[in-house]
């Protein structure tokens, strides 16, 4: 805590989500009674599953509420962003307490991607606030039916970087496990806890800029449990019709897929297909991460984060995190096949991901 | 049975259907607008009842209505009805001769419009001399003249000073004003989007009123009809063209199929809304024969005013220089943006590229947009796919995109003469690779892009695709690239089933088969039968449109 600040004084949002009844209101309300909350604020949909429980004051007219512990609570009425800027522009006039961090909860059917692609896209508000992550609760009764029947709940796994399992102790150890491994399937790279055991002091950070060897560590397990989740060759991708037997995390068209490449990547090709899947499937890339090893710059990989068809401008590391100094991709997305990245990216970023084809001659 | 009884019966015909399984007929029967028998008379005798109409074409060729794939009508019907006409071959001299007898039955102040000079008197017009000329003739009103691409303008003084233009207004975005080398002065030569200085003014002005509008597509569409088209698509439609068709459609006076392309930002020639305000409404304009199912985008401009896009420069010219290459109106990235969005609304796009290095453009923006998106059922235009560089040409068919092929320039004409200007003459003549496009599997379609051909009549398209001369005797003894000449009856597909299935109705129209709209032509010869060099003299007696006639020769 007393590091210099590496944030460049950004104030972190974390975006907590999860579908009706999964326990996000109540992982919520402890959160806010850990000391390192204090200055926080709490941002709710007004038709959210308001339960802020005691520590609401009386409702009033007044959109932004001051919080027995000393959070702030605004609930959403116009949008996001004109929250956030107000939020902002208040803390600095002194008329609320200093703002140390955000927290988003969503509304139970809210698709956390557009909150994203919001704080990143929305120039004002990227300059003030960076996103620390996205959390979505996950409750072990109701949790596999939820999944089962409703897309968004899917999303809520899909974009998370960590997911809290919450009633695991009204349900048996085998549906837990059960669980787990569903959520595995459709979110690899994610972080997952038992509610009783998550370290709430530090649940809040899933990213924490300057920490190079923790975005290291992100990329390896990513990259693995992305791979352990992944068909092999054999497998048809075309087969939508959820195979009972085998879970390919194919939920809601929702997949994971990750990609090593072994060269060096040209900047400009690769930022162009970057632009070109922005323009053409941004809708449906839900999240992609990116830890990339440039041609004539060997030595500063590039961290990518891109979500729906915004990119956060790319970061400059100042040296390689691990000894493993390979580009390493990973997406998250709706209806792509991995071969349609796979295919463009050796036609128009003029890469070859490992176990990728050799180029297909492209017509003059 | 009753009930199975045909509206129209037509017999005894040499009826070539464009189905290739069932070339030739002699009968073909109609119910509720739709062919339900073609074959014998045999065939039909089972659906000829009481009630049913039978018409006897005594041994005359009956083929499919054609399919224009490249029109516009607004345009058309205006230029007919209300502007001053003369052939795009006219002398410099006779224009405005022709100027002079339209303002003595003109009343002072009014505008006078008209249309269109040839492509190689760009040179001409851009002086203070021809200027002043057309001043003489005018008499003090404004005048407008378009050139054949429809791209330029030449106006005269009064025209200037009422759209406020004088030594001082820059050039605008993608277009320019020509001016005297040795003053500055404007020459009333309007290239590209300054067109739109003085287009603006004329269409703010109230000259084009709703009724005049309203008659001209009406008019146009009569005038297709008695050419024997029966379906086009219009490639710049904007709200007041979408607006007719819907009202025409409405009122059952639609008597042809209409595709409309809506411009994805406004062109220099036409005023309104454009792009995404435009597309919005496209619900709103449909109707049973009225699809606004494509979206235009203007890649580059015209050879002859130097504004298409190539892959080697111009000729060196004392102004662009020596290397001058045209340029594209939009990115590739932004080209792809909007396919991918024409994709996801289930649009087609239909993109204008005038140069070689327009095409490959497009087809790169489409090449990507397939890596990334797989398949689709829309076919996307190459309009006007003349210019090619050598490694496209397959690449038509692999991504699937169709061969626009107009206008009717695949012979020696005076845009040719133009081109030969500005490009040198070799380079000039490897226009229309027709023939390769063919063997390379490609979707070639056949439009006139009236009023850029001064009438849509396909039957002058259909003999120079054939001949590659000019069948209207000019250029006499001259042939373009031969060598991609085509056959007859290639030719007849290009202007029917691959038209219609170039603009997403080949399941509807395009063939004579058994629950196709009966959209019928009846010629005065067999096409199939006589010299090439008459096919352009081919009339059309009877035009049907879903069983209806809509034309009769007198």
């Amino acid at each position: 805590m007393n590091e210099p600040d590496p944030t460049g004084g950004l104030v972190p949002v974390t975006i907590l989500t999860g579908f009706l009844g999964s326990g996000k209101t109540t992982l919520l309300n402890r959160l806010l009674k850990e000391p390192s909350l204090a200055g926080a604020a709490v941002i709710v949909n007004e038709f959210g599953e308001i339960g802020l429980d005691h520590l609401l004051i009386e409702a009033s007219e007044e959109q932004f509420q001051l919080l027995d512990n000393g959070c702030v609570c605004c609930t959403v009425r116009g949008d996001l962003v004109e929250t956030l800027k107000t939020l902002r522009r208040r803390a600095a006039a002194g008329e609320l307490p200093p703002l140390s961090r955000v927290v988003i909860e969503t509304t139970g059917l809210a698709d956390p991607a557009p909150i994203l692609h919001t704080l990143i896209a929305e120039q004002e508000l990227a300059g003030r606030y960076r996103v620390a992550g996205v959390i979505t609760t996950v409750d072990a009764v109701n949790g596999p039916a939820t999944l089962e029947r409703h897309a968004e709940a899917a999303k809520q796994v899909a974009v998370a970087d960590r997911l809290i399992i919450t009633k695991a102790d009204l349900v048996d150890g085998w549906t837990v496990d059960a669980l787990q491994h569903r959520l595995a399937a459709l979110a690899p790279a994610a972080e997952r806890y038992l509610v009783a055991d998550a370290a709430l002091e530090t649940l809040l950070d899933a990213e924490t800029p300057g920490r190079e060897d923790r975005i290291a560590a992100w990329f390896d397990k990513a990259v693995q449990s992305v791979q352990d989740h992944e068909c092999g060759p054999a497998c048809d991708h075309h087969d939508h019709d959820h195979g009972h037997h085998h879970d390919h995390g194919h939920h809601h068209g929702i997949q994971s897929y990750s990609f090593v490449i072994d060269e060096p990547v040209e900047w400009a090709a690769f930022a162009t297909w970057l632009d070109y899947i922005a323009a053409l499937k941004g809708e449906d890339l839900l999240r992609l991460k990116g830890l990339v090893c440039i041609a004539g710059d060997l030595e500063r990989p590039l961290v990518l984060h891109g979500v729906q068809h915004v990119f956060h401008p790319p970061t400059r590391l100042g040296s390689w995190p691990s000894p493993d100094r390979r580009t390493r991709l990973v997406f998250i997305v709706r209806d792509i096949a991995r071969e349609v990245i796979e295919r463009t990216l050796v036609k128009f970023a003029g890469v070859r991901p490992a176990g990728a084809k050799a180029p297909e001659r492209h017509a003059a | 049975m009753l009930e199975k009884s045909a509206d129209l019966v037509l017999g005894n015909g040499r009826i070539y259907t464009m189905n290739r399984k069932q070339p030739w007929a002699s009968h073909v029967a109609v119910k509720g607008g739709r062919i339900v028998a073609i074959g014998d008379a045999a065939s039909v005798a089972a659906f000829t009842g009481g009630s049913t109409r039978s018409v006897d074409l005594k041994g005359a060729m009956l083929m499919p209505g054609v399919v224009d794939v490249h029109a516009h009508l607004m345009m058309g019907g205006q230029a007919e009805l209300f502007e001053l006409r003369y052939a795009s071959t006219s002398s410099f001299e006779t224009i405005v001769e022709k100027v002079r007898e339209k303002a003595a039955s003109t009343k002072p102040g009014s505008w006078i419009i008209g249309g269109q000079w040839g492509s190689d008197l760009h040179g001409k017009l851009n002086s203070l001399e021809a200027l002043a000329q057309l001043d003489a003739a005018a008499q003090g009103r404004p005048v407008m003249l378009r050139d054949d691409s429809y791209h330029n303008r030449w106006v005269n003084s009064e025209a200037m000073r009422l759209a406020g233009i004088t030594r001082d207004t820059p050039d605008p975005d993608q277009g320019s004003i020509g001016r005297d080398p040795a003053t500055g002065a404007p020459t009333g030569l309007m290239i590209e989007s300054a067109s739109g200085l003085v287009e603006s003014v004329i269409a703010n002005s109230g000259y084009y009123t709703e009724e005049m509008d309203r008659a001209a597509m009406a008019q146009s569409i009569s005038t297709l009809n008695s050419y024997g088209v029966t379906a086009f698509l219009d490639a710049a439609a904007m709200q007041p063209i979408l607006a007719a068709l819907k009202g025409l459609d409405d009122r059952g006076e639609l008597t042809a199929w209409s595709v409309s392309a809506m411009p994805a930002v406004e062109p220099s020639f036409m005023f309104g809304i454009a792009g995404d305000q435009l597309i919005a409404l496209k619900e709103q304009y449909r109707s049973a024969h009225a699809k606004p199912d494509f979206v235009k985008v203007f890649l580059d401009g015209v050879p002859g005013a130097k504004t298409a896009a190539f892959h080697e420069p111009y000729a060196t010219d004392p102004i662009l220089g020596c290397c001058f290459r045209g340029s594209t109106l939009v990115t590739v990235p932004d080209l792809i943006r909007w396919v991918g969005k024409c994709e996801k609304l289930g649009l087609a796009v239909k993109i204008h590229c005038a140069g070689d290095a327009a095409v490959s453009q497009a087809l790169d923006a489409i090449d990507v947009v397939r890596s990334f998106n797989g398949p689709t059922r829309l076919i996307h235009h190459i309009a006007h796919a003349s210019y090619i560089a050598p490694g496209d040409i397959p690449r038509f068919a692999e991504l699937g995109v169709a061969a626009d092929l107009s206008p009717f320039l695949w012979y020696p004409t005076s845009f040719l003469e133009g081109h030969k200007q500005a490009m040198g003459v070799e380079r000039a003549l490897r226009f229309w690779p027709n023939k390769q496009l063919l063997a390379a599997g490609a979707l070639l379609a056949g439009g006139s892009d009236w009023p850029v051909m001064p009438n849509p009549d396909p039957w002058n398209g259909i003999e120079g695709l054939v001949t590659r001369q000019n069948p209207t005797g000019e250029f006499a003894g001259e042939a373009l690239w031969p060598e991609e000449a085509i056959d007859v009856a290639t030719a007849l597909e290009i202007f029917t089933i691959n038209s219609a299935r170039a603009i997403g109705l080949g399941e509807t129209i395009g063939s004579i088969e058994i629950g196709k709209s009966a959209d019928f032509i009846e010629l005065d010869r067999n096409v199939l039968e006589i010299p090439a060099d008459e096919i352009a003299d081919i009339k059309v007696m009877t035009t049907w449109f879903e069983g209806r006639v809509v034309y009769e020769r007198t």
